[in-house]
């Protein structure tokens, strides 16, 4: 119980060592930085709980980002409004990941492979449609959805506990969560319990599609940008912040509490390094290292549990 | 003599294979080797050739005690195995693979693969092998991947070969190869020690017989003085240890048809019904087509023709998830593969195939998942701590019990036990039995795969029996392991009145 804490306990110990550590680590100005930064992640990371639960990955959740920010920025640069253009971004990010999950089930491939091609695709596809050149001509009012404030706190923070609350009750309180966990677990099992294998994984790579639109817009937003090359790498660190968290990639374990507390270990150690001059190519070697013991530590607390 | 074993023990856990092996083979002969499924033929093999150790007994390698601690070392002193299951590199070609792990080397590591060529189409001249020595050997028939184990064994210079039922998967002209070349390696002088199952190979190809049963050598001698009828008696014995007894109930209702039923190459023109209140058990050596039976009943294989009926219906099973929803249920011989998810909680491996019935709306409604979970676990008393454990920490007997209530909570009729009692203890087996009972009493019907002639005996009310993707025989449940062996393992149609 104690090691299944440990990401919770390594959280609260950095925000502490954050605190006595740097003076500014606790204003509002630096928590809603790190708030902003961390929810783009975050929100994918929801997302790929799901998909990793389900025995799944997905590495072209980054171009799926890219190319539903970009085509929904297009929509507002052509005036179709704002509404019109959110719509947009989460309608492509959707169609990405059912693209992913028809492929993963109707030609029998890996994940991994089915969307290490996704991922050259969608983003060809995004740098194909505006030729290689980023969107700029938004409506200034869509910079709310990624740098406004609600009740004193981010908008975005709004966003990501509304998505975290439902990707908690879609696991632990849906037929098709319990069905992601049975097929994760063990897929030939669940198969012969007659469980909708094949629907079901498609529903996964949707839903997780469409978050990442929704996490697409919301980084176009900050950016004020339709990006054709942005979020190059947001693949890794989401899936990252799943294992960090306490999800398995053998699949049937994870939880959205612990995608949330791994994705928010990566946020205050990148804006810790930030705040305390640590030079920034550190910050990979440590966030690496997270990754490795975070995991390492994961299996011990198994491997003891099954003995 | 070239290998004599004496005395040989093994135990697995809790579980002897192995109280007294006894075996003699000459130079020179071919030395075949019986028993029914488990009887310790493959173990006592193992144990020969190095891949595992005995707990006890005597080894005497031509007149040395010897005792082989890995495959390699049985191999260095002139053993070899042919195996039911190639264990070859499929992406190596023929001449790579016999000299796999032996390669001829030149300076610097390099591997001397002309050589090998060289040598391996010399090997396969001289044998007349119908091979190439540059074909690749995934994409030779499991006949031709015997030959390259056999080239292998050869190569190594080896002085007693020994194959575990290499005709189970040859046609009748292969099979006919394989003889040739087991008697032209006899007439080299090599030892050939021959683990089958059909009678009318034993006397094509063997002078000598060691018969097996429960881990003991019961008979070893010239096969000409034995008469089939001895044989089988050897093979299966006398006693039958009852440990479980039940009551016949009149059988009600049909509930499952199955009607010339035939998916090539497992199964052949399978015709049986299924009545309500009847446990029918399904009796057969290993490989005769049961488990693809059951999974082709349960749509996980497509069948090529003929027809179902489910509780009078006739019905197109095209998956799991459409028998699932015809009331079918596959208790599967691999349980922690395809019956059990390990990692989740009992609780959850419980309502999986019923979760429609514990949802609205596509939302889970945990309590009445949890009080399913409660009265499962009391009613087949699941040794649990709490349902919300983990399956994969219960015992086998316990976990059993999961995968059974998974569809007693999912409210089938037709259940397909495929070896159900493999792997759990006998206290456990009678449990599962007690259970069995109970569904038929409850109006389901049982088709019961096993191996074990005597569960079978004690079970069910009829037995089938299958041979070669055939039903070869529908027996009484009063029938005796001598008919069911019968049957199983000798074409009665053909070869019996030849044999006798």
């Amino acid at each position: 119980m104690i090691q299944r804490l440990l990401p919770f306990f390594t959280l609260i110990a950095l925000f502490i060592i954050l605190a006595i550590a740097s003076p500014n680590f606790l204003t509002s100005t630096n928590l809603s930085s790190v708030v902003r930064q961390t929810a783009v992640i975050n929100i994918m990371a929801l997302g790929m709980t799901l998909i990793i639960i389900s025995g799944g990955i997905d590495l072209s959740v980054g171009s799926i980002l890219a190319l539903g920010g970009l085509i929904g920025a297009t929509a507002m640069e052509k005036k179709w409004g704002i509404p019109a253009g959110i719509a947009v971004g989460l309608l492509i990010g959707t169609a990405c990941g059912f693209a992913n999950g028809l492929m993963i089930t109707s030609l029998r491939i890996n994940p991994f492979i089915v969307t290490l091609g996704t991922m050259g695709i969608f983003r060809g596809l995004a740098l194909i449609f505006s030729n290689g050149l980023p969107v700029h001509d938004i409506p200034p009012s869509f910079s709310y959805l990624g740098e406004g404030t609600l009740l004193g706190v981010p908008f975005v923070l709004w966003i990501l506990l509304f998505c975290a609350v439902l990707m908690h009750i879609l696991l632990e309180h849906t037929r098709l969560g319990r069905y992601a966990f049975s097929i994760g677990s063990n897929p030939d099992a669940a198969f012969y319990a007659g469980v909708p294998v094949r629907f079901d994984t498609i529903a996964v790579y949707s839903i997780a599609g469409l978050l990442t639109g929704l996490a697409g817009m919301i980084e176009a937003s900050r950016l004020m940008t339709g990006q054709p090359t942005g979020g190059q790498g947001y693949e890794l660190q989401a899936i990252a912040a799943v294992v960090i968290g306490g999800g398995s990639l053998r699949g049937g374990e994870g939880s959205v509490l612990g995608t949330l507390v791994g994705a928010f270990i990566m946020g205050l150690l990148s804006n810790g390094s930030d705040l305390l001059g640590t030079n920034p190519y550190w910050q990979q070697v440590i966030i690496g290292a997270v990754i490795i013991l975070a995991v390492s530590v994961d299996e011990l607390r198994k491997r003891r549990m099954s003995s | 003599m070239l290998l004599q074993l004496k005395g040989i023990q093994k135990r697995f856990g809790g579980v002897v294979a192995l109280r007294d092996g006894n075996l003699g083979v000459n130079a020179g002969e071919v030395h075949l080797l019986m028993g029914e499924n488990g009887a310790g033929k493959s173990t006592l093999m193992k144990i020969v050739a190095g891949m595992q150790m005995a707990d006890g007994g005597e080894m005497l390698w031509k007149g040395q005690p010897a005792r082989f601690r890995n495959p390699s070392e049985a191999a260095r002193n002139g053993i070899a195995m042919v195996h039911q299951e190639s264990l070859l590199a499929p992406h190596l070609s023929v001449a790579e693979n016999i000299f796999l792990g032996r390669e001829e080397r030149l300076p610097l590591g390099w591997v001397n693969r002309s050589k090998m060529v060289r040598e391996a189409a010399k090997l396969i001249e001289e044998h007349r092998f119908p091979l190439q020595a540059h074909w690749r050997v995934e994409k030779l028939s499991p006949a031709g991947k015997q030959l390259v184990e056999i080239c292998r064994a050869i190569q190594q210079g080896s002085s007693l070969l020994i194959f575990d039922e290499p005709t189970s998967s040859l046609s009748e002209a292969e099979t006919k190869e394989v003889f040739r070349i087991v008697k032209a390696l006899c007439a080299r002088g090599i030892g050939v020690i021959y683990i089958t199952h059909r009678l009318e190979e034993l006397r094509v190809i063997g002078d000598r017989v060691t018969v097996l049963r429960d881990g003991q050598t019961v008979h070893s001698g010239p096969l000409g003085d034995l008469t089939t009828q001895q044989l089988i008696h050897h093979m299966v014995g006398r006693e039958v240890t009852a440990i479980y007894q039940r009551d016949p109930l009149p059988p009600g209702e049909e509930l499952l048809r199955v009607h010339n039923v035939t998916r090539a190459p497992a199964l052949h023109d399978i015709s049986f019904t299924l009545r309500s209140g009847e446990i029918v058990g399904m009796a057969g050596l290993v490989g005769a087509g049961r488990t693809e039976l059951c999974r082709a009943i349960f749509g996980v294989d497509p069948i090529d023709s003929g027809q179902i009926w489910i509780e009078g219906k006739q019905v197109k099973v095209r998956s799991p998830r459409e028998a699932v929803r015809a009331g079918v249920a596959l208790i599967p011989e691999d349980r922690q593969k395809t019956g059990l998810a390990t990692a989740l909680p009992i609780a959850y491996n419980l309502t999986m195939a019923s979760l429609p019935r514990v949802s609205r709306f596509g939302f889970l409604r945990l309590s009445t998942e949890r009080s399913i979970a409660g009265e499962y676990t009391k009613k087949l008393r699941i040794k649990a701590d709490s349902p919300k454990q983990r399956a994969g920490r219960l015992s086998g007997g316990n976990q059993q019990k999961v995968v059974i209530a998974k569809w007693l909570v999912r409210g089938a009729r037709v259940f397909l036990f495929d070896e159900p009692t493999r792997g759990i203890d006998v206290g456990a087996k009678v449990e599962v039995f007690e259970v069995m009972d109970s569904l038929v009493r409850g109006g389901a019907a049982i088709l019961m795969v096993s191996s074990e002639m005597s569960e079978l005996l004690q079970v069910a009310d009829r037995i089938l029996v299958m041979r070669q993707g055939r039903l070869t025989g529908e027996l009484p449940g009063h029938t005796t392991q001598e008919q069911i062996m019968r049957y199983a393992a000798f074409d009665m149609t053909t070869t019996e009145e030849r044999a006798e």
